[in-house]
Order: C-alpha cells, then structure tokens, then sequence
C-alpha cells in the first residue's frame, strides 16, 4: 500500500529538523499559549528549532495524532522521535535526561557537514 | 466545562486507583493543570503515562468540555521523594 502522502510530508519534515514543533501559528505570529511556552522552552537551550503550522490543517493534523498517538497541540520532535510536549520534555530536564539529548542530535552534525 | 469530580470518574475508568487533583488555570474550568498519582505508572515513560491520561479523557477533550490541559503524572513513590 502506498504511503500516505501527508504522513510522508510529515516524516519528510521531522527528518530535515533536529526540533520541530508542531504548533498553532508561526515563530513571530504564536496563536496559542503553549506553543508559546514551547518556543521559551526551547529558547533557553540555544538550539536552532522549526515551527510548522498546522493550525488552518485539520488533515495534517489528524495524520499526526495518528502517528503519534497523542491527541493535542504541540507536538514536538526531536531528532525524528516524538517527545510530547513541554509536560513531558520539563521533567526530562528536571532528570537531566535532555540536554544530552540535544547535545546528540546536533553533534551528528559534525560528521554531516 | 468539566466538575472536577467529573473528570476524576473518566480519569479512575482507565487508572482505578488515580488520585487527581484539579486546578483551573483560566477560572472556567475547561483550561486545566492536572495531577494524576498512580501506581499504574510505575514502569511506564512519562510519554505513555501521559497517553494514558489523554486517552481517559478523550470524550470530554473531543467535546470541548475541556479545552487545554497541562499534565503531571507520577508514581505514589515519586510524589513522596519529589512532592
């Protein structure tokens, strides 16, 4: 069966982003208080991250619920792997389990020039 | 918007013995701060946890009783080491 091909879009875009959230609004135009709160999340690591859109996408939308099993906005992955949201990425830095994480993704980077 | 005693019989269907406590973050009840202490946790990702909260609760997230919801998940021994 062929892939679908929003679901390929979207394994397309996690794989192009060390950080990609899935949110409501753009990085200078938020429309939703915790894609807000994710971007200052984010801002105090220091790492580069993307933010796609999918506020006016239900279809896209649903395609990510589905493929993570998770029902609400935002959505964030990194390198590839699906994280939840600041709700389970601030107890992992509390166990400092997410620096390391980050410090991984991006140094994959040396080698990938 | 949702009873807290409400939302604590959707949240006990899936995880029988939850404690829950309710905090509303905007005065209307339906943008929610929750807690939720089981030992159905133990052993499992905050991720799956959390998924498992979600799904508890996902009749009144899809009719829009609640609106938002911030998480907390933790195991009765976590609670005690890290209150």
């Amino acid at each position: 069966m062929a892939e679908d091909p929003i679901e390929e879009e979207i394994r397309r875009e996690i794989a192009t982003h060390k950080i990609l959230i899935y949110g409501k609004g753009t990085k200078t135009a938020p429309q939703c208080g915790f894609t807000v709160e994710t971007m200052q999340f984010f801002d105090k690591f220091g790492y580069p991250y993307e933010i796609i859109n999918v506020l006016e996408n239900p279809a896209k939308r649903e395609a990510l619920t589905r493929m993570t099993n998770w029902p609400t906005l935002p959505k964030v992955f990194i390198n590839g792997e699906f994280y939840g949201d600041t709700d389970v990425l601030g107890p992992m830095d509390e166990r400092g389990e997410l620096r390391p994480l980050l410090e991984k993704a991006f140094r994959t980077d040396v080698s990938h020039p | 918007m949702i009873t807290p005693e409400s939302l604590t019989a959707y949240i006990r269907r899936v995880l029988n013995d939850a404690a829950v406590s309710v905090t509303d973050r905007t005065g209307t009840m339906d943008h929610l701060a929750i807690q939720v202490v089981s030992t159905l946790f133990e052993g499992k990702s905050i991720l799956d946890r959390h998924r498992l909260i979600y799904q508890a609760l996902e009749e009144p997230l899809r009719d829009g009783r609640i609106h938002a919801l911030e998480l907390q998940a933790k195991t009765p021994n976590e609670l005690t080491n890290n209150p």
